[in-house]
């Protein structure tokens, strides 16, 4: 876990893993496998400066981040998604790694939740 | 949990969100379909019919908001509520989400207790929406099966309320339905001495019940007139019947008329309904006063047949209407009334306008008010017979061509029966079976009626006609004729007709013998020429339409050969 950002949202994952049952674990399966494509779509969109390609990668990466009950990750989507919306992509890029810093971690974590 | 399990269709191209909110609502207890994307939703939608949709917003191919248009637009009349999740969050998205035909939107991330609440909350309402439709159907249904009804009979209606001569020359005539069924009825009918009969009159109500009481009206009305009944007759037949069937309550405002083109009068009975007016081609005015009961109101034995009578000229006109056009109300409520009717009549320059003027006031006054009553407006107007425009055989059936043309009847009226019984309408009947005969009713009805009433009141009850020279003469005469009428006891009338076919015709012979002394009747052809006499009026006019009349034994037989040839 680490020691600065409270990456997960505990009550939210207890009530998640009630809801899903035995079908928890290929939730955060999918999840994560599904957020390791959105990571890289964010990031292509990012490096061709495509500012609506990005704006929309992060939104719907944005909504299952907060479902899921990652909250640090989903407010980091939604900066990027803003910076998409008013086409500003200025400091887009340290945004993006910290995205994928932040993801690198979130991952470890759940592999934990499993 | 709701009691019936639902089929929901989730869109969601997130597969994380979509396993989430299948997972929570399958634990509601509900079938879950699934589609990735706009287009597959649409076609779940087509192939699954899911009762409740939950449609995210951004999709690929095509997003939650074409998705919901193409899906209302497919569901038509039924509501299938759409629900659209998202993460979006501004007041615009949302409203956008609304505008595209979503019915509510689910925040990220999904609230299980609130997601549930939506989805009960949605059901209840699809199923009152489809209750609703159903129940609106089904008074559609009723709807049309009642106007459909109401047109059949309405058909029934007209054949039996049309047969008359509403046509006629003389007659301009407005019926306006507020409904299909309107509660006014106008019924218009030669009558067999020539004359007409024209009945005015406004059932309580509208629609099937005053249709009902309308019926019998016409069949009465037409049946009664054709067989030569008097007006007063009709009417009292009319109120007994209408007061047999009606419901309290119910009864029928009527005016009726008994217009006579030979002796240029008319005789008005008004019950219930607003005042007549007479317009003189000269320009006055006559009201006639509404001072009857409607029909149907009382027993038989207090109705009151007391009507008025007036000289009517050529060109003179008689009107008559419901109490429609007087309450006729424009958009601010206030009534057409009987001030803005009359002042019609002022300063009239062409009299055959003034129908059309009425017409044309009470049209302008409603403007775009309601109408809350029927509309109805007849005027009759005073011409020489022949100019009716009526053709005499019109209400003849061809096939009456077969019938007795050779037959002989007597009829003898004795003591009481004599003084309350009126045997015109009887023997009118059966000697017009004679076919082609009919077209010759009036001259038939006229000749009989003379003849039976001058062996009554000469013969039997010793009148005499010399009396009726004077005004005074005349009401002593009428108070003679009911005093000797009820002390009637050995008195007789017997009535002989023949008739005998001739080549395309016949010969209808009358004796009419009575058990009076008789008169001297030697000079008689001389004296009956006298026509400044009012009383003498009926022999000049007998001579004329027989072939043979004379005076027979003691002047108490009567012979009359009436000749009649059709083209």
């Amino acid at each position: 876990m680490n020691d600065k950002v409270e990456h997960l949202d505990f009550s939210a994952l207890a009530e998640l893993r009630e809801v899903m049952e035995d079908e928890f674990e290929i939730l955060i399966e999918t999840y994560l496998h599904d957020s390791a494509e959105r990571v890289i779509q964010i990031k292509e969109a990012a490096q061709a400066r495509d500012a609506e390609a990005l704006s929309r990668a992060a939104h719907s990466f944005k909504g299952s981040c907060t479902n899921v009950g990652v909250p640090v990750l989903a407010n980091l989507c939604m900066e990027v998604e803003q910076k998409g919306k008013i086409d500003n992509l200025e400091g887009i890029d340290e945004l993006v790694a910290s995205i994928e810093q932040a993801f690198l971690e979130v991952s470890e974590l759940m592999k934990d939740q499993i | 949990m709701s009691a019936e399990p639902l089929k929901i269709l989730i869109a969601d191209d997130n597969d994380s969100d979509r396993m989430i909110l299948q997972a929570i609502v399958r634990k509601q207890g509900h079938k879950v379909v699934t589609a990735r994307d706009g287009v597959e939703a649409v076609e779940q939608f087509k192939t699954t019919s899911p009762e409740i949709i939950l449609l995210d917003a951004l999709m690929p191919r095509m997003d939650g908001f074409e998705a919901a248009r193409i899906i209302k637009q497919l569901a038509g009349e039924e509501l299938v509520p759409i629900i659209f999740l998202t993460s979006l969050t501004d007041a615009k998205s949302l409203a956008q989400c609304l505008d595209a035909g979503g019915d509510d939107f689910l925040s990220k991330p999904y609230n299980r207790v609130i997601l549930e609440a939506k989805i009960n909350a949605f059901n209840r309402m699809r199923i009152m929406h489809s209750t609703l439709q159903s129940q609106r159907d089904l008074i559609a249904e009723n709807n049309d099966h009642l106007l459909q009804e109401q047109q059949v009979a309405k058909t029934v209606f007209d054949n039996v309320a049309h047969l008359g001569c509403l046509h006629a020359k003389n007659i301009k005539h407005l019926l306006s339905p507020l409904s299909v069924f309107n509660g006014d009825v106008l019924f218009a009918c030669q009558k067999p001495s020539g004359g007409m009969h024209v009945l005015l009159g406004d059932f309580t109500g509208h629609g099937l019940p005053a249709a009902i009481g309308a019926m019998p009206i016409a069949e009465i009305f037409y049946g009664m007139t054709n067989k030569g009944f008097a007006m007063t007759d009709v009417l009292r037949e009319i109120n007994q019947k209408l007061k047999q069937i009606l419901p309290v309550g119910f009864f029928c405002c009527a005016c009726m008329i008994d217009m006579s083109f030979a002796r240029g009068d008319v005789e008005v009975w008004v019950g219930g309904l607003p005042e007549a007016v007479i317009y003189k081609s000269g320009g006055e005015l006559i009201k006639i006063p509404s001072n009857h009961l409607p029909l149907g109101v009382l027993t038989a034995s207090r109705f009151a047949t007391e009507t008025y009578r007036y000289d009517m000229s050529e060109g003179d006109r008689i009107f008559m209407w419901s109490d429609g056009i007087i309450e006729a109300r424009n958009v601010d409520g206030d009534m057409f009334g009987e001030d803005r009717l009359y002042e019609v009549y002022q300063d009239v320059k062409n009299p055959s306008t003034i129908f059309s003027n009425i017409k044309q006031q009470v049209h302008n006054f409603i403007g775009e008010g309601e109408r809350d009553d029927d509309l109805t407006i007849v005027e009759v107007e005073m011409v020489p017979e022949d100019r009716l425009g009526l053709d005499a055989d019109v209400h003849l059936s061809k096939s009456a061509l077969m019938g007795p043309v050779n037959w002989g009847l007597s009829y003898e009226l004795r003591g009481e029966t004599l003084k309350d019984f009126n045997p015109l309408p009887l023997l009118l009947h059966v000697i017009m079976e004679v076919p082609g005969l009919r077209l010759f009713s009036g001259q038939v009805y006229t000749v009989l009626a003379e003849l039976i009433s001058n062996a009554l009141e000469h013969g039997v009850l010793k009148l005499d006609s010399n009396l009726k020279t004077t005004s005074e003469g005349f009401a002593q005469y009428y108070a003679l004729r009911m005093q000797r009428l009820s002390s009637l006891d050995d008195a007789w009338v017997r009535i002989s007709i023949d008739h005998q076919p001739e080549k395309s015709g016949g010969v209808l012979s009358i004796k009419i013998e009575d058990s009076g002394e008789g008169f001297d009747y030697s000079g008689f052809k001389d004296a009956k020429m006298n026509k400044d006499r009012y009383s003498g009026r009926g022999i000049p006019l007998l001579d004329s339409l027989c072939r043979r009349f004379e005076y027979m034994g003691a002047g108490n037989i009567v012979e009359a050969e009436f000749a009649w040839k059709t083209e």
